[in-house]
């Protein structure tokens, strides 16, 4: 069914590399925006670190450029926009288009055998919609009052005209919907593109688990990015309509008014699938790794892609327990305690999947791997850190202190950035033609690696401590001031990590114009992303391939002793 | 464009306006109005009163080279222009300071924004005192209509910059009003920009008003005999000041009469030991507020517990309320012993549960004094 | 301290942009592990305080017994199984029956281990401590309207007659006295923004909407001065609203609060119904 579908390669450079329908551009085109904002989101949190280790010293460099009237320290309303906007770009500007968007649109076609997505116009609106929230949220940091200061969750009423009447917090919102917007129309695209442009022979459980990663991602936001595109309308019209969904009338009795709980329960039923948005193409390509450079099979492929599915249903039951300090009742809040509990199962079976991939394997550990296994590290420490979040009795003290931004940033953060740094790794031979210097990756991998460990590891402690977060300055509290020992070690580690990433950028750049030039398979791996010549063809399969076997058969004995792979496109000798 | 139905767009955005005009008003409570259509941008600068020439002479002497003499300015009067091209000064007549300073429509846009930004949800977003925070708020915030500040230790009509900067930077204790961590610079725009809230011909707009800084602190003359002063306080506070007829008396009725070298038999107001309500000028909703002057032995105080800031505060007075100016009227001596006095119950008495029940106790369950 | 004062007059030093900040968060570091460190949250002060300890605890061990099991069952492999000439990974899709019957019993154990354990002894806390709130009829019960704002807690005691919304209703800001080992029970509610009352030492922590009225609950088992603080982020001064919570002995305490009361009434302006903020009690 795929050999119709072909556009001709186009011939302007408008059209080639800026207002493109090619897949493998759009891909590039993500890569790009979200490693630029990660960047961005990166020096926003740097600057977090240096005010909360040294409260109220002007910020170095930067800092009499960003703040001349406070003589560049960040002042109390400076600081909530850094930690709004370092969230809101990290996950929706900086991870969403770097991890769904460039590998989604990397992978997708080239691992299924097919020439292009399904919906081609649709994949370019998804980009330039993404790059209009972008400039949406760009502009509203030099708007009149700057931009919003209500954290990344945006909880009304603080988010309406009651906490503030500048636009920032207007342009947030829209931001979020265009985004969004991009996010269905990647998400449906994605979706249509896995059930329909499969190769011949590439049937489910054939298919790469980096595709079964995006394609249960791309059903999680197809499902319910909507909600929180709503909710963000909703938010617009308090704020430019004079609305009231979530302002309630009177202060003291609710009245008719709206109700502000409305949006945090709009915003959760989003906001934690967007949790297993985020982590699911990282886990997906983890799997992948694990078996590509241990040279063994996936372990327990089915249960493996059957925990995934269990997790994207039991993620959309569960985000109540978001919310067990607002007033939630005894029987929802037990139920929902219930729920977020099952998931370590599933959760689990992946853990022992993953590491019954590597045992007896023959590791290869280059840095694509090393990401990898440090995904199982982070996300265990992350994801076990949940329990107690999950348990009412521990979540009530440890709610909103840093024992959360440390959870929340090991699991979904720094596993999502480790899961992309390894497939930017992986991948970067076959998207650029170049190999990225395998040395700088090491460095890169180990100073980076540490230092996270360290800063959210820290993060517990203070949490447990009773260090609140989103706090301006801690040391104005007269219980929290022995805790300030805690905030310089983790910036100084936080630096480290800051700086760790400069590596990242040398060595991408470096090796993208100068690196050594790729051979078409440099990884021995058999996926039919491999099975083409470097550089891609616009239209990537000359003929559409026939796949004979599944991804991962690496070692297996009937290959005979000189090789341990095989193209998915080739037989296996009986 | 096809599949674009036109008409379907415009019934789309008919129907927004519809929802735009049926927003709720709530403009009976000025405390929750819809902050729509707010203005950040200040088109006119202002003409505002500063300290006045004697101030300017000085800091002419302190800065040379701050200010420079414009002859033009002010259709040929004639001013100075500071450095920062902030403040011109005109002289009418001789040696006669009229409007002392010019606040820039830029540096009032700056001083609007970090007003509405940090201080609207109390002072509300016309600076008028009614935030959505402050309501049921006692003490009351200031509406900057008013011109009329408590606790700027200033006896002229108006703070001086300076002053208001200090009560901003210490905030008020036991009240919403925080010490702010913002800088200098913000916190002048700011200033400037509540100073031209002033009604025309009032306040800092009106010619005749004097503005000053909190009044000096003179050297202590009880510095190393801190009990002679104490018992002096005492006396003071009793006798000359009368402090008790607001404030609680810290004596029983037997030992005010001795203070006061009144008769025997004299009676005094009842509740002696507690304080008495007093009218203010600061008004909510159309209606004068009352305030409680302090128990020293129980609440806190707002401007300071420091000798220092108790003797501003008690020569200065608090405006707008029963609290009058003790600058003049008694020696700068006693106003020293009753800084110390008011020192000393504090230090002794206040958050000293057992030691104060022991103390306000004796003095109630004594004589006629219950 | 006499260390630091020597180093204060080169403070204008570190004002200079490039000099200075590199050294000042040396200085600050200095600073800050000088001072008293603290690395828990303290002893808890409310009588379900340690509900939380043993929780969180149990919870400590049985994480940390789950994280070493993946960390060996990771370094194994990678220092036993590097790829080398002659070595080969050993073959396994994981489909056998034999590898599926771990799979379900490894994943059994977890639910009862990780999960069942937690949630038995949560459930329990919860029916017995936290959702358990005292009967405000009851004499013993101490309550307390809470009402937040940008940025400041206001308190509402009922003072000697045990009612709200009369004369002599204990109003104060930023700090809330209450008797020591009778439950305090909370009504809150916000005037603005969502706030939320976290009293660390009691462990106990509540968000205040603002258009409805949550419930919270402890018995302080301790004397001494505690802290209030703002865990729901409320806006820029969200750091600093913070107040005084002090637990005092019945004998004390009702002095206090005779004291209180009276003053209350000294200071009520019956005309001025604008500042009479108080609800009906609310279960």
């Amino acid at each position: 069914m795929s050999s119709d579908h072909i556009h001709p390669e186009p011939t302007t450079f408008l059209r080639k590399h800026v207002f493109s329908t090619d897949h493998k551009v759009i891909a590039k085109q993500f890569l790009w925006f979200g490693l630029i904002w990660l960047g961005i989101g990166g020096i926003m949190a740097m600057m977090l670190r240096w005010q909360l280790a040294n409260p109220g010293v002007p910020v170095p460099l930067l800092g009499g450029l960003l703040f001349p009237r406070t003589g560049g320290v960040i002042d109390p309303a400076s600081y909530n926009t850094l930690f709004t906007m370092h969230g809101t770009i990290m996950i929706f500007l900086g991870l969403t288009p770097a991890m769904i968007g460039a590998l989604g649109n990397w992978c997708i076609p080239l691992m299924i055998g097919a020439r292009d997505m399904i919906f081609p116009t649709l994949n370019m609106l998804s980009f330039w919609a993404m790059f209009a929230g972008g400039a949406v949220g760009f502009y509203s940091l030099f708007v009149p009052l700057g931009a919003t200061e209500a954290g990344w969750t945006g909880y009304p009423t603080l988010s309406t005209t009651v906490g503030g009447v500048g636009q920032g917090e207007t342009l947030w919102a829209i931001a979020v919907f265009l985004i969004g917007a991009s996010s269905i129309m990647g998400g449906i695209n994605y979706i249509t593109t896995v059930i329909r442009l499969r190769a011949p022979g590439m049937s489910w459980m054939r298919l790469p688990l980096t595709v079964w990663g995006l394609f249960l991602t791309s059903i999680l936001n197809v499902l319910f990015v909507p909600v929180i595109g709503s909710a963000m309308i909703l938010l617009v019209l308090d704020r430019v309509f004079g609305t009231s969904f979530y302002v309630p009338a009177s202060i003291m009795s609710g009245g008719t008014g709206g109700d502000p709980i409305l949006y945090q329960h709009l915003f959760w039923i989003f906001g934690h699938p967007e949790v297993y948005i985020l982590i699911l193409p990282a886990w997906g390509v983890v799997c992948d790794l694990l078996s590509f450079f241990a040279r063994k099979p996936a372990f327990g492929y089915r249960t493996s892609v059957g925990s995934m599915v269990v997790i994207t249903v039991l993620s959309a039951v569960v985000y109540g327990h978001h919310m067990f300090t607002t007033g939630l009742s005894a029987m929802l809040g037990e139920s929902f305690m219930l729920l977020t509990m099952i998931i370590s199962v599933p959760a689990e079976v992946l853990f022992f999947n993953w590491l019954h991939t590597l045992w007896k394997g023959s590791l290869r550990l280059t840095t694509p791997m090393l990401f990898a296994m440090s995904v199982i590290f982070v996300f265990g420490l992350g994801g076990l850190t949940g329990i107690y979040l999950a348990t009412i009795g521990t979540d009530i003290f440890l709610h909103d202190t840093y024992f959360v931004v440390g959870h929340f940033h090991l699991t979904m953060a720094a596993s999502a950035l480790f899961g992309t740094f390894g497939a930017v790794y992986f991948w970067f031979p076959k998207m650029f033609g170049r190999m990225m210097s395998e040395k700088l990756g090491k460095w890169h991998f180990w100073l980076s690696f540490v230092p996270l460990v360290i800063v959210f590891c820290i993060m517990f402690i203070s949490g447990y401590a009773g260090m609140p977060r989103r706090y301006y300055d801690h040391t104005s509290v007269e219980y929290l001031r022995p805790l300030q020992h805690l905030n310089v070690a983790t910036s100084v580690a936080a630096f480290l990590l800051g700086a760790a990433q400069l590596i990242f950028v040398f060595n991408f750049i470096k090796s993208r114009w100068w690196g050594k030039p790729a051979p078409q398979n440099p990884w021995d791996v058999g996926t039919l992303d491999w099975t083409i010549e470097t550089p891609v063809p616009h239209y990537n399969f000359k003929t559409i391939p026939v796949v004979q076997c599944g991804p991962h058969e690496f070692s297996n004995p009937v290959l005979g002793p000189d090789t341990d792979w095989i193209y998915q496109t080739e037989k296996l000798p009986d | 464009m096809r599949g674009i139905s036109w008409q379907g767009l415009a019934v789309a955005f008919g129907a927004l306006g519809l929802l735009t005009s049926l927003q709720t008003s709530d403009d009976d409570n000025p405390h929750a109005r819809a902050p729509r259509g707010v203005s950040l941008v200040v088109t006119e600068g202002a003409y505002l009163r500063a300290p006045g020439a004697d101030w300017f002479a000085e800091r002419a002497k302190a800065e040379p080279g701050r200010f420079t003499h414009d002859a033009t300015l002010a259709g040929g009067i004639g001013g100075w222009v500071d450095a920062k091209g902030e403040y011109w000064f005109v002289e009418m007549e001789e040696g006669e300071w009229v409007y002392n300073q010019w606040a820039s429509p830029e540096r009032l846009t700056a001083g609007r924004r970090d007003f509405v930004q940090f201080c609207s949800s109390c002072h509300g977003l016309e600076g008028d005192g009614y935030g959505r925070s402050a309501q049921h708020l006692r003490p009351t915030p200031r509406s900057f209509q008013q011109n009329k500040f408590k606790f700027t230790k200033v006896i002229a009509d108006l703070p001086s910059d300076e002053a208001l900067l200090a009560v901003i930077r210490r905030g008020l204790a036991g009240t919403p009003m925080l010490p702010w961590d913002l800088s200098d610079v913000q916190l002048l725009d700011i200033i400037q920009y509540i100073k031209s809230l002033s009604p025309e011909e009032s306040g800092w707009r009106d010619v005749y008003s004097q503005v000053g800084d909190a009044i000096e602190v003179t050297e202590d003359p009880w510095v190393d005999i801190k009990e002679r002063a104490i018992v002096r306080g005492r006396e003071v506070y009793h006798g000359a000041a009368s402090c008790h007829l607001c404030h609680p008396g810290y004596v029983t009725n037997e030992e005010l009469r001795v203070i006061r070298k009144d008769p025997e038999g004299t009676t005094y107001r009842e509740n002696l030991t507690y304080p008495a309500l007093k009218d203010s000028e600061y008004e909510v909703l159309g209606r004068a507020t009352k305030v409680m002057p302090p128990d020293f032995t129980w609440h806190q105080l707002r401007a300071g517990i420091t000798t220092a800031d108790l003797f501003q505060t008690i020569a200065s007075g608090i405006k707008g309320t029963a609290m009058p100016q003790w600058k003049g009227a008694l020696p700068d001596e006693d106003l020293w012993a009753l800084a110390h006095y008011v020192e000393d119950l504090i230090v002794s008495y206040k958050d000293q549960r057992p030691e104060r029940s022991a103390f306000m106790g004796g003095l109630r369950t004594s004589g006629d004094n219950r | 301290m006499s260390m630091l004062k020597t180093l204060l007059p080169s403070f204008a030093l570190l004002r200079s942009r490039w000099l200075g900040c590199p050294l000042a968060l040396m200085l600050t570091s200095t600073w800050a592990l000088a001072q008293d460190k603290r690395w828990g949250p303290g002893e808890p002060a409310s009588d379900y305080g340690d509900r939380f300890y043993d929780l969180f605890w149990l919870i400590t061990i049985l994480v940390s017994v789950a994280f070493a099991l993946v960390v060996v069952l990771l370094v194994i492999p990678v220092l036993r199984d590097r790829a080398r000439p002659g070595h080969r990974a050993s073959f396994d899709h994981g489909k056998s029956l034999h590898d599926k019957r771990l799979t379900a019993i490894i994943s059994i154990v977890t639910f009862i281990v990780l999960d069942a354990w937690v949630l038995v002894i949560a459930m329990k806390d919860l029916r017995e401590a936290y959702w358990a709130i005292p009967d405000a009829k009851d004499p013993q019960t101490y309550r307390v309207e809470v009402l937040a704002q940008q940025w400041a807690w206001n308190f509402r005691a009922t003072g000697v007659d045990g009612e709200f919304g009369t004369a002599d209703d204990i109003l104060t800001i930023n700090e809330l006295v209450v008797p020591l080992n009778r439950p305090v029970s909370f009504n809150m509610t916000s005037k603005d923004v969502i706030h939320a009352l976290f009293l660390p030492e009691m462990r106990l922590k509540r968000d205040v909407n603002p258009g409805a009225i949550n419930e919270a609950w402890f018995k302080p088992i301790k004397e001494g001065d505690f802290t209030i603080l703002c865990a729901e982020l409320c806006g820029f001064a969200h750091y600093q609203m913070y107040g005084k919570l002090v637990v005092l002995e019945q004998g004390q305490f009702n002095e206090w609060e005779a004291e209180a009361s009276r003053l209350a009434s000294t200071a009520f302006d019956a005309d001025d119904t604008e500042a009479h903020w108080a609800w009906d009690w609310q279960e």
